[in-house]
């Protein structure tokens, strides 16, 4: 029924009111010569009003002429009327087309790079570069593009990329990566090895299980120092090497120096802040507004959207957002102890990131170097770690 | 002619045909009061909006109701919309009467 109505409708229909005695005949008569009525009505006893299809209307006007009843043509719906509506307004037919074929050249090109599972920054770059070279860039034929190929490119290139995935989502290049782990060297229990120091150092306990230990307690020492030797001297055979193993505990040191000012101006941001459109099309940059900030010092933070139209759907046309947040230079002075406060704090800080969390810190040292202009904080943390690794001889 | 329609009666009974194509009388199915489907009818006798009339071979089914109006119409079958009110037959006894 409702495929019929649709086929009715783009081959174009009518409504027509037909007004007479015989309704009953001349609908009988339609059936019998299997014409297609739908949306009947039936307004008053001698009214009625339906749609048939535009080819059958001829034949109907003959069967109401027969019946003695009148037939009017109502309106004419249907495709073919729509587009004779339409048919005076080319420009607007044209630009349809046009928008249309635009739209289908843009989404054969890649216009956006994604790239996920990565978050250091300059592997992101070089694997940019490295599908660069590969001729894969912005703005690329789709078709011409050989997923298979570049991704066994950089399987080739890179050893630090366990896996890489591909795929093209609409103008979007979705590529995956995991990142292998750095494997440790592994030495086989049958290889002789050295124990070596991995830091500088004063020993403070060694726990030989195996080899010579070489150092004792302590003992300075540095980066690159046998610590314990997989060499045994035998009493009745000749000297034989061994797998070493064991444990040597350290004393390390970390120092983190810290110049604080008396006097210190800091910038200080006011809470006003402008905002500056401008389109970026193949970096060919329009700006919306004045480029020149109001303001005489400020910071500017930039962000970049790409316009899509669905969610994989680039367009080549970037827009900018540059925000200008005003500051204000502020002179800040500082008492010695609380700028002696201030050092350690930011010493330690910084120190707190490098060491690791198992490791102990048995001593901390603060050591402040005073000035007319400036106080100088030095602080040294003391940290008994383990320090030894093992070396194949 | 008696003879002969029992003759095809026995045949049609023997072969299991359904009554409604072997004997070519009407079928009503009717869903919930507002949707009629009649098959094998001859015509259209009356139509109005409160008010259809459908000659069958057997009889005429008068149906009464609100803002009736005919659907679906192919040479077999017929679809009668809207507020069904009451249906009821007008049987032709005599079968020369068709």
């Amino acid at each position: 029924m409702y495929i019929k109505i649709l086929i009715y409708f783009i081959l174009g229909y009518v409504n027509i009111t037909v007004e007479g005695f015989f309704i009953e005949r001349f609908i009988n008569t339609c059936i019998s010569k299997k014409i297609f009525f739908w949306n009947t009505k039936r307004d008053k006893s001698t009214v009625f009003s339906a749609n048939i299809g535009v080819k059958n209307f001829k034949d109907v006007a003959k069967i109401a002429k027969s019946c003695k009843c009148k037939i009017k043509l109502n309106n004419k719906k249907g495709l073919p009327f729509l587009l004779n509506r339409y048919r005076k307004r080319k420009f607007f037919a044209l630009s349809l087309i046009g928008f249309i074929a635009v739209i289908i050249i843009i989404s054969n090109f890649i216009w956006n790079i994604e790239i996920v599972g990565l978050e250091d920054e300059e592997i992101k770059s070089e694997i940019i570069e490295l599908i660069n070279h590969e001729g894969v860039s912005i703005g690329k034929y789709k078709n011409k593009i050989d997923l298979q190929n570049l991704i066994n490119k950089i399987r080739i290139e890179r050893d630090d990329i366990a896996w890489v995935g591909m795929k093209i989502k609409g103008t979007n290049l979705i590529m995956e990566f995991v990142l292998a782990d750095k494997k440790p060297e592994i030495i086989d229990k049958e290889d002789f090895c050295n124990i070596i120091a991995t830091k500088d150092g004063v020993i403070s306990k060694v726990e030989a299980q195996n080899g010579t230990p070489v150092v004792k307690e302590g003992d300075t020492v540095k980066k690159g120092d046998i610590l314990i030797k997989g060499e045994i001297e035998g009493k009745y055979t000749e000297n034989r090497f061994v797998h070493s193993d064991g444990d040597v505990y350290a004393k390390v040191w970390y120092k983190e120096t810290e110049k604080v000012y008396y006097n210190q101006i800091i910038a200080n941001q006011t809470g006003n802040h402008e905002r500056k459109y401008s389109i970026n099309i193949n970096n060919f940059q329009i700006n919306l507004f004045k480029t020149l900030s109001k303001f005489e010092n400020y910071d500017t933070i930039r962000t970049i959207k790409k316009l899509k139209i669905t969610s994989n759907f680039y367009l080549p046309v970037e827009f900018v957002i540059n925000e200008n947040y005003e500051k204000q230079n502020v002179s800040i002075s500082h008492s010695k102890e609380e700028a002696i406060e201030i050092g350690t704090e930011l010493a330690k800080s910084k120190l707190n990131e490098t060491i690791q969390t198992e490791s102990e810190i048995s001593n901390i040292y603060i050591h402040t170097n005073e000035t007319d202009e400036y106080v100088e904080v030095e602080v040294i943390y003391e940290v008994l770690e383990q320090i030894g690794t093992k070396e194949k001889l | 002619m008696k003879k002969k329609k029992n003759v095809r009666n026995k045949i049609d009974r023997m072969l299991e045909f359904p009554d409604e194509i072997a004997l070519n009388v009407p079928k009503v199915t009717i869903l919930k009061f507002e949707q009629m489907l009649i098959e094998n009818y001859k015509g259209i006798l009356e139509y109005q909006d409160f008010f259809i009339r459908v000659k069958t071979n057997i009889g005429i089914i008068n149906v009464n109701g609100f803002n009736l109006s005919l659907e679906e119409m192919t040479t077999d079958d017929i679809i009668v919309n809207g507020k069904i009110e009451s249906i009821d037959f007008e049987s032709i006894v005599d079968d020369r009467e068709e």
